[in-house]
């Protein structure tokens, strides 16, 4: 059963993942700043779900802010 | 890094990109940022920092370019003049797009240009450093391979050497058949 349960996929505890934004203390996220931006944005130029990355509620809001900013000033794609 | 503070309380700080097309006369570019300039100065705007980005790709295709450039211009002003800002850079013709944003207290002005360009050379670099590791990676393992596949391919010999041929087997023989303690 144990060898079972650690051949199938381990996924980290969402409760243990913590927001790199409020480690760093950051207050404004620039639409700017792409290097900082690009983590939060996968392949296709979606923003990652909050469950995978470990953003608070807040920092989340504010990247989307930001990453909307930086798509209609091209800096960004829609859909790639 | 520029700090600001506003010089009186009716004005406050914006922040305004604007994008040009980036194949584009020299002539041509220097009157269009004049012009936009001119807008600014006839709001009453004050300057406060102007970064400059040089050719950047776009994101996606607009009115046929594929790269353009940004100027992020740092403007104090009156909030009321800001709409007629607005009118003016939507209507002048050569600028792709333009945003107004307000940025928040406290707010450090930085120029993004050059911190992007690190970041991209960095980015470069570490891809570069992978890629090596990679394939040094993939050399070593093919080499690693080709010994074992060889030390496999002689055992076999080794093993066949002790065995006796030719005359010396038939000596051997001989002397064996004509042992007479031995009782077959």
């Amino acid at each position: 059963m144990s060898a079972r349960r650690q051949n199938q996929q381990q996924r980290t505890d969402p409760r243990l993942k913590k927001c790199s934004f409020c480690d760093k203390e950051t207050l404004y996220i620039d639409y700017k700043d792409y290097p900082a931006l690009k983590p939060y944005i996968d392949y296709f130029g979606n923003i990652r779900k909050r469950y995978y990355t470990g953003i608070c509620l807040r920092h989340q809001k504010e990247i989307k802010n930001a990453v909307e900013r930086a798509r209609f000033m091209a800096m960004l794609a829609y859909r790639k | 890094m520029v700090s600001y503070t506003p010089s009186s309380e009716d004005v406050r700080l914006y922040e305004i990109a604007v994008l040009f097309p980036y194949p584009m006369n020299q002539k041509e570019e220097a009157e269009l940022h004049k012009s936009v300039e001119e807008i600014f100065t006839e709001a009453g705007a004050k300057l406060i920092f102007k970064d400059a980005w040089g050719r950047r790709g776009l994101a996606y295709k607009i009115g046929g370019f594929n790269e353009g450039t940004f100027i992020i211009y740092y403007q104090e002003m009156e909030p009321k003049r800001l709409e007629e800002i607005e009118e003016q850079l939507r209507i002048l013709k050569g600028v792709l797009r333009h945003m107004v944003v307000k940025p928040p207290k406290h707010y450090q002005i930085a120029p993004y240009a050059d911190s992007y360009e690190k970041w991209k050379e960095h980015s470069r670099l570490e891809e570069e450093r992978k890629n090596q590791e990679r394939e040094d990676k993939k050399l070593k393992q093919v080499v690693e391979k080709a010994k074992r596949s060889q030390t496999r391919d002689k055992k076999p010999v080794e093993d066949a050497k002790p065995a006796v041929t030719g005359e010396a087997l038939t000596q051997q023989l001989e002397k064996l058949i004509s042992d007479k303690d031995l009782e077959i």
